[in-house]
């Protein structure tokens, strides 16, 4: 099989280098090699589509990227020098946000203390460190509005709201801390196909913006090879193949990702 | 951590440069409720109480009704006592039981924590408010104990806390004399249960109570109206501000008839206070219901969760130790019986029932301060006016059962109607 790991380092779509790379990551748990040597580089103002068979490894690869795991061996770079994180608020303070699968919401509380859970503004430490609920409230609209969310209440508890408007809290959330870099795992997997699009115009406009975006998805020919730059495909822990999105079918994709070899190509 | 450091503000500067077009309804359509179901969503949330409150005002009626003694300002100051033991254990449990955890301990470190204190006055000649210290600094202690076996071992606590109970049980017996009991009489200790606050004094705590609300209110009010969100002066200001005047002027009036406000219902006072600020307004509040929603969650999002369950445990334990002494001070000593008996005994169950009761959910997350008041206070008026009535035991125990049985189900009935579980 061929990759096109070499020219991980070379320019992305703004001519800048990778804002995050990672190089030879390794993981396992017990037995399982989940990662093997694992490079992918991310370049701001580009969405990075990572696909694979269930248990490829994509989620354990975004959670050494958010700081939740540790890898066992290779390095993690941001922005050129080399980073340990030692825990999620490592990786939120470099810029480095991520919208998990299980989307990490609290059902019993609303939506702007889900935005803010673990940073929330708070007020002096002697009065017991007071949350700001009026400035929180604030830019929480704030935020919900430029994507263009404002129907979602900020005050009802997220439990008893849609798939979409949790996945759409999720995002909202990522975006908050102005990121750098946004990680999604599986964003579209519980919506329909309009919120799927919808989801995938704000993933494209983070990218416009100039963030780095990585998506891992299931759902290949309608929303991958659509939404996405480049495609980077995994196997049993190793990344088994990479392509631009523009020059793929998705039947390449598919192929790649259940090991067959027919039209798989180089990205660059 | 190294080397880069973005500087963040929470705003969306990195969407900021896209023009906003109109909302788009396809993609978050607005719920529409049914009547009911916007029902079931108020009482989930702002009227949380209700239930409970009409509960305890039906009780009320009834034995009112049954015996005119009932509404005497003498009983009902006695009512408000027994509650304090029980209100402020189950205060303590709030913080566990909002984590999704449970203590089985608490009774069990009531009594031992009150027999060390009447120990170190009766062997070691340590003064009364020193003992009181070391009492209430060992139960947070034991609690912090708990937490942290609990998150270093991975064990439920529910298991931890009902070996430890068991140990400190037995610890409790080795403490006591061969007598059976320490006395208190005379030791200063007493003056606790046996003291009032009245007249003039009476009256500036409830001025205080409505400054302290009403600055909270107000400083809310200010904050969203400065941010430009809705907020209405009456809901959120004279309401709550009009309800507290009311209802300390009416408690204080009652009380002040019969001998003043007793020192432990004060002791109460303070203590839901200063929980129902920490609940509702600082992080350490809103961690506890993030754990309890969803603890891998607040562990991604960076909460420190096991520092959070040690501190609710502790919080827990040193509540408990002070109910202990409280309960000292009124029977004048302490004994084998101190903290319910061996196992918790009735003190145990009574202080998870009144949290439990008041809207405390045993699946964490869910529960206010107020839950262990209004708990409290359903399982006193019980007790205290099927005793009146003459009623035995037996059937006291058969009402708060039932009754235990009956909040729950209704309190399950409107978080399912409101759609926040079964998801
Ligand atoms: N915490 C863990 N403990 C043990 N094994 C794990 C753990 N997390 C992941 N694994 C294993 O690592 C492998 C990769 O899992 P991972 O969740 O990364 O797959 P994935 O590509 O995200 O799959 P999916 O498409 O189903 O989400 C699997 O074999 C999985 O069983
Ligand atoms: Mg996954």
């Amino acid at each position: 099989m061929t990759t096109a790991q070499a020219d991980h380092a070379s320019a992305g779509p703004t001519g800048a280098g990778p804002i995050l790379e990672l190089r030879g990551i390794s993981k396992t748990f017990g037995g399982v090699h989940a990662l093997a040597d694992v490079d992918l580089a991310i370049h701001p103002g580009e969405v990075v589509g990572l696909v694979g068979d269930n248990g490829a490894g994509k989620s354990t690869l975004v959670k050494t990227m958010s700081g939740i795991l540790r890898p066992d061996g290779g390095e993690i770079r941001f922005k050129g020098s080399r980073v340990e994180m030692d825990g999620p608020n490592a990786a939120k303070k470099l810029g480095i946000q991520t919208v998990y699968q299980d989307l990490a919401l609290c059902d019993n509380l609303d939506a702007v203390q889900n935005l803010f859970l673990g940073r929330e503004l708070t007020g002096p430490r002697f009065l017991g460190s007071r949350i700001k609920r009026a400035e929180s409230e604030s830019r929480a609209r704030e935020v919900l509005r430029k994507l263009r969310l404002d129907s979602i209440s900020l005050t009802r508890p997220v439990g008893a709201m849609s798939g979409g408007q949790r996945q759409n809290i999720a995002i909202a959330r990522s975006i908050l801390w102005t990121p750098e870099v946004v990680l999604f795992d599986e964003p579209t997997a519980a919506l329909s196909h309009t919120a799927a699009e919808q989801v995938g115009k704000l993933i494209r406009q983070l990218a416009d913006d100039g963030l780095g975006v990585l998506v891992i998805s299931h759902d290949i020919h309608q929303f991958v090879v659509e939404a996405t730059d480049r495609i980077v495909v995994m196997r049993l822990g190793r990344v088994a193949a990479e392509f631009r999105s523009a020059d793929v079918t998705g039947e390449q994709v598919v192929n790649a990702m259940v090991g067959g070899n027919k039209g798989v190509n180089s990205a660059r | 951590m190294s080397t880069h450091h973005s500087t963040q503000s929470p705003t969306a500067t990195a969407v900021a440069t896209t023009p906003d077009p109109p909302a788009d309804p396809a993609a978050t359509p607005s719920p529409r409720l049914t009547p009911r179901r916007r029902l079931a969503e108020l009482l989930a949330g702002d009227l949380r109480a209700l239930p409970v409150v009409a509960g305890l005002t039906v009780l009320v009626l009834i034995f009112s009704l049954q015996s005119p003694f009932f509404l005497s300002s003498r009983n009902l100051s006695n009512l408000l006592v027994q509650a304090v033991v029980t209100g402020i254990i189950a205060l303590g449990l709030v913080f566990v039981l909002l984590l999704g955890e449970i203590d089985l301990s608490v009774a069990a470190i009531s009594g031992v924590c009150s027999v060390l204190m009447a120990k170190l006055m009766a062997e070691a000649g340590m003064s009364s408010v020193l003992a009181v210290v070391v009492a209430v600094v060992l139960g947070a202690v034991i609690g912090a104990f708990t937490g942290s076996w609990a998150t270093r071992f991975l064990v439920p606590t529910f298991v931890v806390t009902l070996g430890l109970g068991l140990i400190l049980n037995g610890v409790q017996l080795q403490l006591l004399p061969r007598t059976g009991r320490y006395n208190l009489l005379g030791t200063g200790i007493e003056d606790i249960a046996g003291s009032y606050v009245t007249g003039a004094a009476s009256w500036l705590l409830v001025v205080l109570a409505v400054v302290v609300v009403a600055g909270l209110k107000l400083t809310h009010h200010q904050r969203k109206a400065s941010h430009g969100i809705d907020s209405s002066v009456v809901k959120n200001v004279v309401l709550p501000v009009a309800v507290t005047a009311v209802a300390g002027v009416l408690v204080v009036s009652v009380l002040d008839a019969n001998a003043g406000i007793p020192t432990p219902v004060v002791i109460f006072g303070v203590l839901l206070a200063i929980t129902s600020y920490i609940l509702t307004e600082t992080r350490f509040g809103l961690s506890l219901y993030a754990v309890g929603g969803n603890a891998e969650a607040a562990l991604r999002s960076g909460i420190k969760v096991n520092r959070v369950k040690i501190a609710a445990f502790a919080l827990a334990g040193g509540l408990a130790a002070l109910a202990g002494i409280i309960a000292a001070s009124r029977l004048l000593g302490v004994s084998v019986s101190s903290g319910g008996g061996i196992g918790g005994g009735a003190l145990l169950l009574n202080a998870i029932a009144a949290a439990v009761i008041g809207g405390v959910s045993l699946f964490g997350g869910r529960g206010r301060a107020s839950s262990a008041l209004l708990g409290a206070l359903i399982i006193a008026t019980v007790g205290n006016g099927l005793n009146l009535l003459g009623v035995s035991t037996d059937v006291q125990l058969l009402v708060t059962g039932a009754l235990l049985v009956l909040a729950v189900t209704v309190d399950r009935s409107v978080e399912r109607l409101s759609g926040s579980v079964g998801r």
